[in-house]
């Protein structure tokens, strides 16, 4: 009891000591253990987050879709736990390039943070900081029914994915190839008949923690069975589409045939008609002509005949002519005739009248009159005959006419028929021909159909897991790095801890020999001493490690991840202690602790007790190196020669010293060069290299600069526009694919935007025969002027540049070509960008409908402005800690060097010294000492913050490694404040030393 | 009046509750140039006589007046800088900077003073002119005594105080310290006063005053002080 009780009494007694023992070890161990457990607390957090989101393990895409056969298959997979298709569809909306997704049940489930989920196909949810609840979304693409049911959306709430943690979404297969946002819909709002996407989670997946080599092991069993499925089901759905298409053909081919059977019947049918009727119409004209010919022929016959009769007639006229002649009487006309006749007759019957019928006169008058009857009758005979000859003719000529006129009409009858037969006949040929093409379309695209058949590819499925997510390894690698920094760091602390513990420890024990002796010479155990001592260290050392390890299991993690994670969308941190590590850094810290103790304690016990109750006698003196140099050392006053003297007197407590406050100093400048850096890159990025405002994106790419938008902008008082082709490209090393961005432009006149300058700040131009790329990319790639890179679009299409030069630059990476090499090396130039200074004219320019979108430098600076003030706590968090441990490291060496000099700053005391000098005494030693170790801790620091923005630097990130004078100032500043404050601090130590009590200890 | 006069000196430790009296109602007085020798045995409080003559320690009550001045209400500062003009000390341990050899012990001391003699010289003056340059872990007890003493000599003190200066010696080196410091006070006309528990030592005083319980036993003034050749232990 006695023992505990003496050990607190020497905490109570000296306090300081205590607590800055107690504040090493929690400064080491809170570091240590916090720093180290970062990376361990980020990859728990994530995989946590993974598993509760059910982030999918693998992802199938395939070239012609998936189908409810495929989702079957991979089902009944052994190793596959759980499987969902999905629907995805990429589109531009409101000039960015956005992935629309259908919202999952099980896999890649989304985290709502804000808002509700849809409950219609109008209703979407968006990502943190694109749009807000309540904003509705239009896609303007009208390609859009392919793929989905509508194209308005209102936001109904944020998400988070755990698909897309990195604020940098990837590549996309539309606008500047670069992904821009992440939209997700009900899944039914899609109309496609096929599956974009399926994705799987394996068995035992979320037991296996992601990131670890168990992981990969757990999955690696399912990858190989989707790697012999996948050949299977390419094949079925290959067949399966073979087999769609060639039915299609046959179809269609059986179709076609039908048609050609029934048409060419109809069309055949249609042409006998036709001609039936045209032969119709053909006899009709035969018959007409025959009337006509047999009408002519009976018109020449009775004609002929009419003829015969009159000339008969004529003939028996003339006959009777003559003889009537010869009576005298007229023969102008047969009626005249007969008038004259009939009068002679009556003439005659007059004188017959009075005449005897006997008489010869009578005789010869009636025979005249017999004569003359006989002439009459022949003569109307002939009169008849003329007369019946003109009726026959008449009514010949009205047969005749009315027989013509039948005719004619028939005729014209057919010749009407003809006509319609004639159109008829039109009609049919032009349905013939169309027929004829319609066949002919047919066979072609049967024909196609077949040839596409012929030279179907087989559908491939692309395999995706977790490592082609770019947010799941670029998160890896800033946990990684964090990691690597954790390596310098905490060790460092540790190792400054662990001495400075040692050194207080040896010392203490060394003072208090006198107590041993006394506690050894009064029969007390060693053991029972050494727990004395133990039980001091153990319980500061305890304390520490309970303060340390709080704080650094909960402070340092959480500050650590917002810093690395501000490009990241995450959960918040949770943080874990590391049993294992709290153990062993326990372990290690009250073994090494206990050892020491016993082992200074037990050096002790060699000594007879009496020689412990006498002082230790003081260490040699010894003549230092400089003495040598004699013409040095004799012009070093007095009080200087003792300094340099005591200095190198106790090499291990210059050595700690150093370490210390070199230590201190270096962590303090990384601290600041880390800040500088940082915000320095910002300047000379967008104030130095590139000094454009903004870039306009097209509304159309164009080949040419257009006039039009040129007088549009000269209107709006934008000069100079500089026509560019910008586009994302991906390049790739040995693990990785990393982004960078092409730009082409319609001149090489490109100095008022950019300022391009080799690393030994030469101006570079561009020329016809390469690019210019920027530094990062010939570093990650290892290359040089005159190499190649090979770049590739979204499309994984390759393209091939030649390096021209390589330009400094601090944030992404570009490749700068002419217009002239552009065409070269990816095909003739179409410009899609105009990159200006605009000032604040952006929403006028909106409303030109020439561009689509601004992108605003402004926008790139405030967003890297985050991440800079973000970095800021770290550096905080190292100024923090460094001034924390420099202070006690201070404090801690210069209460060891009083202790160990008690004696002889008693016996100076006494000798007249006044306060001022004996604290210069002992100040100077720890003013060279410091001076020297903030000198060296300055190249240190140079290197660390060297090491440290090296480790820290991504791939789109250069950081400039000066360091301002500013800094170094500060450094130095903080460390002679330091300084001061302990040497106030420790004046008052000295000031309290009782020269009686230090001068009588060894009566 | 005598150089030192004391009167009425009292130091009352305050230990908590209780009160140690180290001495009570102590006065004698010293001339000039005298050879004093403080005796006592241990524990009788002739140490604590030392410190407050030396100005490490003030007195309870009394008066202690130096070449005419009262230091007994001396302050923190004016101690100190009576220690630095006035005082030589020489300890029974020597208390030499271990770090510093004979030579700059002794600067050490003298640079802080006005009127300084030389270090060398001084150092020859107590038989170490050969050793200037050595560290004290180099030097036998003697030697480092005789370090001590003209460290404390350099300072051309008023006062030579020594506290059992011989205490961690043997006997025959003891007898040289002895001897030194008696040539010196004799040569150099400084004021000396050693304390020890020894009385043989006392028979080469000019004046021998005996301390006991925290009071003087008797003030003897040696009219006769032995040659430290005579004397033996």
């Amino acid at each position: 009891m006695l023992i505990f009780k003496n050990a607190l009494k020497k905490i109570k007694n000296q306090l300081g000591r205590f607590i800055s023992l107690v504040f090493i070890v929690a400064l080491g161990s809170a570091f240590f253990a916090g720093v180290r457990e970062t990376s361990s607390d980020m990859i728990k957090t994530l995989d946590e987050y993974y598993d509760e989101t059910n982030l999918m393990d693998f992802r199938i895409v395939s070239t012609m879709g998936l189908t409810d056969d495929d989702l079957n298959a991979l089902k009944e997979l052994d190793n596959s736990y759980i499987v969902e298709e999905n629907y995805s569809y990429e589109t531009v909306i409101d000039g960015n390039a956005t992935k629309i997704y259908g919202l999952t049940d099980n896999i890649n489930n989304i985290t709502l943070i804000d808002g509700t989920v849809p409950q219609n196909n109008n209703e979407c949810l968006v990502m943190e900081g694109s749009y807000n609840i309540g904003d509705t979304i239009t896609i303007e693409d009208s390609n859009y029914t392919d793929y989905l049911s509508t194209n308005t959306f209102k936001v109904t709430g944020i998400v988070r994915s755990s698909m897309y943690i990195y604020k940098n979404f990837g590549i996309s297969t539309v606008s500047d190839g670069k992904l821009d946002n992440v939209i997700y819909i009900p899944k039914d709002t899609f109309t496609l008949d096929y599956y974009t996407e399926i994705y799987l989670i394996a068995k035992d997946s979320q037991e296996a923690t992601s990131y670890e080599d168990d992981y990969s092991e757990t999955i690696a069993s399912l990858l190989s069975e989707l790697e012999r499925l996948a050949p299977i089901q390419e094949t079925k759905r290959y067949e399966q589409i073979k087999t769609e298409a060639m039915e299609k053909v046959y179809d269609a081919r059986e179709k076609l045939d039908k048609t050609k059977k029934e048409n060419e019947k109809k069309l055949a049918d249609a042409l006998a008609t036709l001609n039936s009727a045209q032969q119709e119409i053909n006899n009709g004209y035969n018959e007409i002509e025959a009337g006509f010919n047999e009408l002519e022929n009976n018109r020449i016959s009775i004609e002929q005949e009419f003829a015969t009769q009159e000339a008969t007639l004529n003939n028996s006229l003339n006959t009777i002519n003559t003889t009537l002649t010869s009576l005298g009487i007229p023969t102008t006309s047969i009626n005249d005739s007969l008038n004259a006749l009939n009068t002679q007759v009556t003439n005659i019957k007059n004188i017959l009248n009075t005449l005897d019928p006997t008489s010869e006169e009578y005789a010869y008058y009636n025979n005249i009159l017999t004569n003359l009857n006989t002439l009459i009758t022949n003569l109307n005979e002939i009169n008849n005959g003329f007369n019946s000859l003109s009726e026959g003719r008449t009514t010949w000529n009205n047969t005749y006419n009315e027989t013509l006129n039948t005719l004619n009409e028939n005729k014209a009858t057919l010749d009407e028929s003809q006509i319609t037969l004639n159109n008829s006949f039109n009609k049919y040929n032009e349905n013939y021909a169309l027929f004829q093409d319609e066949i002919n379309k047919g066979l072609q695209e049967i024909a196609n159909a077949e040839a596409e058949i012929a030279t179907l590819e087989k559908p491939e499925w692309y395999l995706f897991d977790r490592e082609d997510n770019s947010g799941y390894t670029t998160f890896l690698e800033s946990a990684t790095k964090i990691d690597s920094i954790a390596a310098v760091f905490p060790i460092f602390f540790i190792a400054v801890a662990f001495l400075m513990c040692l050194n207080t420890m040896t010392r203490m024990i060394e003072e208090e020999r006198t107590e041993i002796g006394i506690f050894t010479s009064l029969g007390i155990s060693k053991y029972k001493i050494i727990l004395s001592y133990a039980f001091y260290v153990l319980l500061a050392t305890s304390l520490g490690i309970i303060i340390g390890l709080s704080i650094g299991y909960t402070v340092i993690p959480r500050v650590l991840y917002n810093v690395y994670t501000n490009a990241f969308i995450l959960p918040n941190l949770k943080t874990y202690a590391n049993i294992p590590v709290c153990i062993t850094i326990i372990e290690v810290c009250l073994l090494t602790m206990s050892l020491v103790t016993i082992y200074a304690v037990n050096r002790n016990f060699k000594y007879a007790p009496a020689t412990l109750l006498r002082p230790v006698s003081p260490k040699n003196g010894r003549k230092v190196l400089l003495e040598k140099i004699n013409f040095i050392w004799k012009h070093i006053s007095f009080t200087w020669k003792v300094t340099f003297r005591n200095l190198f007197r106790y090499k291990k407590r210059i050595i700690m010293t150093l370490i210390g406050i070199s230590g201190c100093t270096a962590l303090l400048l990384t601290g600041f060069g880390i800040r500088d850096s940082i915000s320095k890159i910002l300047d000379t990025q967008f104030k130095e290299i590139q000094t454009y405002d903004s870039m306009l994106i097209l509304n159309e790419e164009i080949t040419s600069p257009s006039s039009e938008i040129n007088n549009y902008l000269q209107n709006e008082d934008i000069k100079n526009p500089l026509y560019t082709h910008m586009e994302t490209l991906t390049f790739r090393t040995d693990n990785k694919t990393i982004d960078c961005y092409a730009l082409g432009f319609e001149t090489t006149e490109i100095d008022e935007y950019f300022h391009l300058t080799d690393t030994n700040n030469n101006p570079l131009t561009l020329s016809d025969n390469g690019a210019i790329v920027t530094e990062k990319i010939a570093d990650l790639l290892d290359v040089s002027i005159g190499d190649n890179i090979t770049l590739r679009d979204s499309n994984n299409e390759i393209y091939i540049v030649k390096i021209a030069g390589i330009s400094k630059n601090y944030i992404n990476n570009y490749i700068y070509m002419s217009k002239e090499y552009y065409d070269i090396a990816f095909g003739d130039i179409t410009y899609n960008t105009i990159i200006t200074n605009i000032d604040n004219k952006g929403d006028t320019l909106l409303n030109s409908n020439y561009f689509s979108n601004i992108q605003y430098t402004e926008d790139s600076i405030s967003m890297l402005q985050d991440i800079i003030d973000s970095m800021n706590s770290i550096v905080f968090l190292i100024i923090g800690f460094s001034s924390f441990l420099a202070i006690t490291v201070l404090y801690n060496l210069t209460t060891i060097n009083i202790s160990e000099r008690l004696r002889e700053i008693a016996t100076l005391k006494v000798l007249g010294f006044n306060d001022k000098e004996i604290s210069m005494y002992v100040y100077r030693e720890t003013i060279i000492l410091t001076i020297i170790g903030i000198f060296i801790g300055i190249f240190f620091g140079l290197a660390l913050n060297y090491f440290v923005l090296t480790v820290a630097e991504t791939d789109e990130l250069i950081f400039i490694k000066d360091i301002n004078y500013l800094s170094y100032i500060y450094t130095i500043l903080i460390m002679i404040i330091f300084t001061i404050i302990v040497q106030i601090i420790t004046s008052f130590i000295l000031k309290k030393i009782n020269m009686i009590d230090s001068l009588k200890s060894v009566e | 009046m005598a150089f030192i006069e004391v009167k009425n000196l009292s130091k009352i430790y305050q230990m908590g509750e209780v009160k140690i009296k180290a001495i009570e109602n102590v006065s004698f007085s010293i001339d000039e140039g005298e050879l004093v020798v403080i005796l006592g045995p241990s524990g009788a409080g002739k140490t604590t006589i030392l410190n407050i003559l030396g100005g490490m320690d003030s007195p309870t009550s009394g008066k202690i007046i130096i070449d005419g001045t009262d230091i007994s209400k001396y302050n923190r500062k004016e101690l100190t800088k009576y220690r630095r003009y006035d005082i030589g000390f020489v300890f029974q341990f020597y208390n030499l900077v271990g770090n510093l050899t004979a030579l700059e012990n002794v600067e050490l001391a003298n640079q802080i003073c006005k009127n300084p003699r030389d270090s060398k010289e001084t150092l020859k003056s107590v038989g170490l002119g050969d050793r200037t340059d050595h560290f004290p872990a180099q030097l036998s007890g003697g030697e480092q005594q005789r370090v001590s003493i003209a460290r404390a000599l350099a300072k051309n003190p008023k006062i030579l105080l020594c506290d059992e200066p011989t205490g961690a010696l043997d006997s025959k080196t003891g007898k040289m310290i002895i001897e030194l410091l008696q040539d010196t006070c004799h040569q150099t006309k400084t004021t000396t006063i050693i304390i020890t528990h020894n009385a043989i030592i006392a028979e080469i005083a000019d004046k021998i005053i005996r301390v006991k319980n925290g009071t003087i036993e008797s003030t003897l003034v040696n009219k006769n002080p032995k040659p430290v050749k005579e004397i033996d232990w």
